[in-house]
């Protein structure tokens, strides 16, 4: 029998004007078709609004079709006594770790479900027990969840499902707010369930990479399968996935690049090895010589006075207290002007701290900051006027989001400038300009938009007062690989047209190596690397003890390098990969 | 500003006190709070302090966290004093100047009603010191359930508060964030009048109040999807149930306030 049986499945949410009519419908799911047998991993994909948070939604029996049937194990989903049945035996994961943990410590969170179908006091015991050690999470069952990283979180999550004893267990974006270390964890965890329990395990995603151990991939678009095969099969139509706003892994995108300009390579490729193996065939060549196109480029600029400049700045918190915590140790940064910068670590290295001491918000516990040749620390400095030149744009901006329509909210920060409201106007006009938000949406509520137009919004929010230097922290975080490339374009756009100076915060690496002209590594609160992408990228090993990755570029060409081909190790993006491969190649 | 305040707070060291059943502090701080009320006379007072200070010493809490927790009370324990002194006439005129007078008798309630107030707030911290807030919650639900025949939610107003107490630090953080974010924007949350002030406060509420909801409706899918149903056939992972100790704890406290109020009343 299978686990999940769909047949013409639709469903439409309904939209509502203010008096609560109905005035129209939109059809998130239509007409679906679906068999998933039992013991597999399933991975599907989409961007944002294909559908497939509301098809996931179904299998737990959250939302019930409008037409079509869905069957959970043999069940409909529809008939009312069939519903607890159905979300005990196919348990669901959510996005935000914060919004569905209910316990206030971890055991008694995991000892939710069970407790909710009426499991016996000592049963309950025992199976929080085993699920807490499947997910790896033992040793923390008497902390508070709020203590935990994100990723922990997210294994809790897990865990309460585990508790549950389903037989399949639906995950919709777990990933989508983790870092590189807390998705790692998380795939991990859901990786050796399915080995261990042999549990159906579903894994809704925006993320390529994570997929690539899936038994069977389905791609969704507006509310249609348009894909549906094993893994290998739908890597190979590299155009296809693009063609649906998907996020090819570098090194699929490597292999396809290079079988276009006619090298004999597989189709599907999905990890550094496969390509590897298929270009050692393509040709053997002697080791190469030392590479001679390394030419040292720097971005310090000797005779210039920086914008920012960061002397000795240390942070401490909460000191003299137990929680105290030596957030920044002894950073020295010089930002000038026009420099696109990137600054990297993971959650907890400190890097959000750092950008927080730019704008003045956070004060150093000792050192100084200059911006402009200023001492920002100095008595008569204005700091409000430092906040109009240094804009700041914190992670999920959206959610400062508070004005009745968007025109007023981007007008918020020029108001407090003391403008006069034409002017602000003119502003707020010229910003929303800037990041590309059409005319038509000015005087809509915020809280109609879509995510990644919420995000545009909030970044013509501090846009408008015209700063010098805009710092991002985490500007991508939770959208889809296109909005991501959109955001991240419209910020290089900014920075090159408006000669604005742009601090970008981020744990991707791959999201940088293409933007930036500087990177800084944050690690522990100390400042691990500052050089030019290449030049940290080259010290991947490094990077790898810190728990974070170069790009799979990366380790393509150091892999390369070391079977003898003599490739440019310091290529960081494909295009510069396709070039130097076949050029080395055909030598 | 906020985490200064020590009443409500669970104070983390294992004694006697922390390891008793929920209920019984509860009932027991009524029962100590009642015999408060319940005695007139100075030798009353010796008995409640006994009863205190070795209840304290059990707990293990350090004197001085539990004092701290005055703090917040000093200002209405200034004015109730200074009402008492003042204002009872009768008795022996102490001292008399321009229109205000202190007798004997107004002297008397004043102290009482300080020590009363003091004792009281100390006894009842104790209680949140020595008991989690999810212990705390148990043992009201279960306090409650007999109301539920009244048609009382009992199980909604515990499942209410408990949910309340994971999410107080994670909102808390939450408006420390949008804060930081509109000053960032130029918001002035420091200067102006009230009425500045409070309309200052709008960019930051909303968002806030935007936040809460979203969270809220996706806590409630993540309940329903964990079979959550209301309180009807659940079972308990950590039941309630009552210990030889807990029995011992509520003789001693019912012993403490028959001789408190035989004691108080001679």
């Amino acid at each position: 029998m299978s686990m999940i049986k769909a047949e013409n499945l639709i469903f439409e949410y309904e939209k509502r004007d203010n008096e609560g009519n109905v005035i129209g419908v939109r059809r998130a799911i239509d007409d679906i078709c679906l068999d998933i047998e039992p013991g597999q991993f399933i991975a599907i994909l989409g961007h944002n609004g294909s559908g497939k948070s509301t098809l996931a939604k179904h299998m737990n029996a959250i939302l019930v079709p409008n037409g079509g049937t869905m069957w959970v194990d043999g069940k409909d989903t529809k008939k009312e006594e069939h519903i607890w049945q159905v979300r005990q035996s196919a348990g669901m994961v959510f996005q935000n770790p914060d919004n569905q943990i209910i316990g206030t410590v971890v055991e008694e969170d995991v000892g939710f479900g069970p407790e909710n179908l009426g499991v016996p006091t000592d049963d309950i015991w025992k199976r929080v027990e085993e699920s807490l050690a499947s997910v790896g999470m033992l040793e923390y069952r008497y902390h508070s969840p709020n203590k935990l990283s994100g990723g922990q979180k997210q294994r809790v999550a897990i865990a309460g499902v585990v508790a549950m004893r389903p037989k399949c267990i639906v995950l919709d974006e777990p990933t989508a707010m983790l870092d590189p270390n807390g998705r790692k964890e998380v795939l991990k965890t859901i990786e050796e369930l399915r080995r261990k329990e042999r549990i159906t395990v579903i894994l809704i995603t925006h993320y390529m990479e994570e997929v690539v151990g899936a038994d069977r991939v389905i791609v969704m678009d507006q509310g249609h399968i348009v894909m549906d095969g094993a893994t290998h099969e739908v890597f190979s139509q590299v155009e296809k996935l693009k063609e649906y706003r998907l996020d090819v892994p570098q090194v699929t995108l490597l292999a396809y690049e290079l079988k276009k300009r006619g090298y004999p390579i597989p189709d599907g490729i999905l990890t550094t090895e496969e390509l590897l193996k298929a270009l050692v065939v393509c040709k053997k060549i002697d080791k190469a010589e030392e590479n001679s196109q390394n030419e040292r480029i720097s971005f310090k600029r000797e005779e210039e006075e920086p914008i920012l400049r960061l002397e000795h700045v240390n942070y401490i918190y909460s000191p003299g207290n137990a929680y105290e915590k030596h957030a920044l140790k002894d950073i020295n940064l010089d930002i000038y002007e026009g420099q696109f910068l990137g600054i990297i670590g993971h959650t907890g290295s400190g890097k959000s701290t750092l950008i927080q001491h730019m704008n003045g918000l956070v004060k150093a516990t000792d050192g100084a900051i200059y911006y402009k040749g200023e001492n920002i620390y100095s008595e008569k400095y204005n700091l409000r006027q430092l906040r109009n030149n240094v804009g700041l744009v914190f992670q999920y901006p959206e959610h400062q989001l508070f004005e009745m329509d968007v025109l007023s909210d981007v007008c918020f920060g020029p108001k407090n400038q003391g403008l006069s409201d034409e002017e602000c106007k003119e502003r707020a006009i010229e910003a929303l300009q800037l990041v590309g938000l059409p005319e038509k949406y000015y005087g809509v509520s915020p809280f109609e938009l879509s995510g990644g137009q919420k995000r545009r919004v909030a970044i013509a929010g501090v846009l408008a007062m015209k700063p010098k230097v805009l710092i991002l922290d985490e500007p991508t975080a939770g959208l889809d690989p296109k909005g991501r490339d959109e955001i991240l374009d419209q910020i290089a756009y900014l920075q090159k047209a408006g000669n604005m100076t742009v601090v970008l915060v981020s744990h991707s690496m791959e999201d940088v190596a293409k933007y930036v002209d500087r990177i800084v590594v944050m690690n522990k609160g100390a400042k691990l690397f500052d050089d030019v992408p290449k030049a940290v990228f080259s010290q991947y090993k490094e990077l790898e003890k810190v728990g974070l990755a170069a790009p799979q570029v990366t380790y393509m060409m150091h892999a390369l390098w070391e079977q003898g081909i003599a490739v440019d190790t310091q290529a960081t993006t494909i295009e510069e990969a396709v070039e130097s491969i076949s050029s080395a190649l055909k030598k | 500003m906020i985490r200064d305040i020590t009443i409500g707070q669970y104070y983390p060291v294992d004694s006697k006190l922390h390891r008793l059943d929920p209920r019984v502090k509860i009932m027991c701080t009524l029962l100590y709070l009642i015999s408060l009320f319940l005695f007139r006379n100075i030798y009353g007072y010796i008995v409640a302090t006994i009863f205190l200070v070795s209840v304290i010493h059990i707990s293990k809490v350090p004197f001085k966290f539990i004092v701290k927790g005055l703090k917040p009370i000093i200002l209405l324990l200034m004015i109730t004093v200074v009402f008492n002194l003042f204002l009872t006439k009768t008795g022996k005129v102490l001292l008399e100047f321009w229109i205000l007078t202190i007798t004997e008798d107004g002297l008397r309630t004043a102290v009482f009603m300080a020590i009363r107030l003091i004792y009281l707030i100390l006894g009842s911290s104790l209680m949140t010191f020595t008991t989690t807030p999810n212990a705390l919650t148990d043992g009201i639900e279960k306090l409650l359930w007999p109301f539920r025949k009244i048609k009382l939610p009992v199980h909604e107003i515990a499942m209410m508060m408990s949910i309340a107490l994971r999410f107080i630090p994670i909102l808390l953080e939450e408006t420390d964030k949008i804060m930081k974010a509109q000053i960032a924007r130029g918001a002035d949350l420091e200067n102006g009048n009230i009425i500045q002030k409070a309309k200052a406060m709008i960019p930051i509420l909303v968002p806030l109040f935007v936040s809460a909801f979203r969270r809220a409706t996706d806590l409630a899918m993540a309940m329903e999807a964990r079979c959550y149903r209301g309180g009807d056939g659940r079972t308990k992972m950590k039941p309630l149930v009552y210990q030889k100790k807990d029995y011992i704890a509520y003789a001693i406290t019912i012993l403490y306030m028959a001789i408190a109020v035989i004691v108080g009343n001679i």
